[in-house]
């Protein structure tokens, strides 16, 4: 049999029942989509948190406020404990392997210009914000010394926050405007940032520690300090004299009784990878089974067919079919139809895999792996659940088949 | 002297049944030259339809020889009984068999799929086929269902003579079909026949083995009379029928 009579009866075959054929390649699309959508969404969360958490740099060590004894992991909010302070932040950075301490006390309030407003975390920062987090000034200048010795009523707006308050491309430097009882004067704006680590700058409005303390939390405690380390190399060392530190400076002689805890990007990093990882595998196997569960969808529907079409064996092996051309257009037609469910469910899975990603404003990472693994799934479930029912049609005998009724 | 296209010798078949043997042929001898019209008679469970199944190379018999074509047969494996049914048979079912969703011209065409006849040849011999059994040439892109009974018969000839063969073997090609239309089915097998085609028609109507030119009657596995269809004793039969 010529290929091209092989390509034209199993088209002609899968037509002549279309709504069967499109019900099997939906089976076979659901799966695939599925897988794709899977690893695709999978991929990308994982990039997106690599990136965020490279972006905020691996010679950071994150210090936060923590419940004592209560061992590793995530606890009660970081912000029911309150137990760093600004001198704890001066006193770490006098260490030597410290080349900077930024103390950030976080509040959230609602910013309020002569024609908009609009909510944001507001967060207490001094200069060496700046600094550790790598923000650069777009207009104006960021807040300085004198600003924090003075408490002084004076706002840095990021990027996103300033364009939503004043659209995008308007110097805003210099206006003046309110939030709760404060009237800030803008003193600059950031360029963009992007996510870094556990905040988004670009939507926050950034104002002197002391003025933070004195007018949102009236509290002298801090959320977080964050250090930058001289040396990535010395990682490990800067970690252990910032707790020997923190641990005198608390008075505190039991390390497990801490009332801070210390992270570690690189181990951060790891960690999420490993959730991530196991997170996407784990889809990707529940996908997976509809995958199978599709494979079985075609298996049934050619049994039915080579069932169905027992007359048609029995007259095409009378006119001189052999059997292997028999089971050969079987074969055809459910690999036909997976090669088709698997195109329709890779361009369907890739559809998914950005949208979803989109509302989870990430981006997809639909790689190459994924396609040549679903397209090689799909000939090989193609083969696999066609292959009984093709030898079926085959080791029909011509005259059985022909009195089947 | 002709030569002949049928030439079987006490052709024996066996089947293994649950617990009994059945012995559907006992010593079978047939020879049939080509051109011949010939109707093979006989009740159920006579063995026609086994003696049909082995001279149309869909099965084997248990002993004996069979040369079809002056190809000897009886010894082939599946693979070679396909491809001898391929070239040199062609079948006519008495359910037409025809792939009801697809053309009529696809259904002549195809026997032709499984051999090396090229696309555009495809085309013609099945033209020519169709305008031998005399299908109007309007019906040839119908789909095969929409035809009547007598229309499908034509295209299920017109499909049996494709590939050329040297025996067109006709089971009950009349039992679905009214009289009138019978006959005219019967006309077009014997037109077939005067253009030089070797035909076996498997029937158990005597009307219409009349119609052949030859009639074998079988009864329990064994050839009970071979006769020119003038001379053979279908009344008898008849007879013993009722």
């Amino acid at each position: 049999m010529r290929l091209s009579d092989l390509i034209s009866e199993t088209f002609h075959s899968l037509t002549s029942n279309k709504v069967r054929s499109g019900l099997t390649i939906l089976g076979i699309v659901v799966g695939i989509a599925s897988v794709i959508a899977m690893l695709g969404i999978g991929a990308g969360a994982q990039k997106s948190i690599e990136d965020s958490v490279q972006a905020a740099g691996s010679n950071i060590l994150t210090i936060m406020p923590s419940s004592p004894g209560g061992g590793g992991g995530f606890r009660s909010s970081a912000s029911s404990v309150q137990s760093l302070t600004s001198e704890d932040a001066a006193a770490l950075a006098e260490l030597p392997l410290v080349s900077g301490a930024a103390p950030e006390a976080q509040g959230a309030g609602q910013i309020v210009t002569k024609s908009e407003n609009a909510n944001a975390s507001i967060i207490g920062a001094t200069p060496a914000y700046q600094t550790v987090k790598g923000l650069t000034v777009k207009w104006g200048t960021f807040l300085s010394d004198r600003n924090n010795k003075t408490s002084a009523q004076v706002i840095v707006l990021g990027s996103t926050l300033a364009e939503d308050l004043f659209g995008t491309d308007v110097d805003p430097t210099g206006q003046q405007i309110r939030s709760g009882s404060m009237l800030l004067t803008i003193v600059g704006v950031l360029e963009e940032k992007g996510t870094s680590g556990f905040t988004n700058v670009d939507s926050s409005a950034i104002i002197p520690l002391t003025t933070l303390q004195r007018y949102v939390t009236g509290s002298e405690y801090l959320s977080t300090i964050t250090i930058t380390v001289t040396d990535e190399a010395q990682m490990t060392a800067a970690e252990d004299s910032v707790t020997a530190l923190l641990l005198s400076r608390h008075g505190i002689s039991d390390s497990t009784q801490a009332d801070f805890r210390i992270m570690n990007m690189a181990d951060l990093l790891s960690s999420i990878t490993t959730i991530t990882g196991t997170f996407t595998a784990l889809l990707a196997a529940i996908a997976g089974i509809s995958l199978l569960v599709g494979g079985i969808g075609i298996m049934n529907m050619m049994l039915t067919t080579v069932t169905e079409r027992t007359r048609e064996i029995g007259l095409r092996k009378a006119i001189g079919a052999d059997d292997n051309v028999i089971s050969m257009q079987f074969l055809a037609e459910s690999v036909v139809l997976t090669l088709l469910g698997g195109a329709i469910g890779i361009a369907l899975g890739w559809v998914i895999a950005v949208v979803v990603a989109n509302l989870l404003s990430m981006s997809a990472v639909v790689s190459l792996d994924a396609i040549l693994l679903a397209a090689g799934v799909c000939a090989f479930i193609g083969v696999v659940f066609g292959y009984y029912p093709a030898r079926r049609a085959a080791a029909m005998s011509p005259i059985e088949a022909l009195r089947y009724q | 002297m002709a030569n002949a296209v049928i030439e079987a010798h006490d052709l024996h078949k066996v089947y293994d049944g649950a617990g009994a043997e059945t012995h559907a042929l006992r010593g079978v001898s047939l020879t049939i030259d080509e051109g011949e019209f010939s109707a093979i008679m006989g009740p159920s469970g006579s063995g026609k339809s086994t003696l049909m199944h082995i001279l149309g190379c869909l099965d084997t018999p248990t002993s004996g020889t069979y040369r079809l074509a002056g190809r000897d047969v009886a010894e082939l494996d599946l693979h070679e009984l396909a491809e001898v049914r391929r070239q040199t048979v062609g079948f006519v079912f008495q359910a037409f068999n025809l792939l009801p969703r697809a053309s009529v011209m696809r259904n002549v065409i195809m026997p032709m799929l499984y051999t090396r006849v090229s696309p555009d040849e495809r085309d013609d011999r099945a033209a020519a086929a169709l305008r031998a059994v005399s299908l109007d040439e309007k019906l040839w892109t119908h789909k095969s269902n929409e035809l009547s009974g007598g229309q499908m018969q034509r295209v299920a000839i017109a499909r049996s003579l494709v590939n050329d063969p040297s025996l067109i073997l006709a089971d009950e090609p009349t039992g679905n079909l009214d009289t009138a239309t019978g006959d005219s089915v019967m006309d077009l097998f014997r037109t077939l026949n005067a253009e030089g085609r070797t035909i076996v028609l498997i029937t158990h109507e005597p009307v219409i083995a009349s119609q052949a030119h030859r009639v074998i009657r079988l009864q329990d596995g064994l050839i009970v009379e071979d006769a020119t269809s003038a001379n053979a004793d279908i009344r008898q039969y008849q007879g013993g029928e009722a």
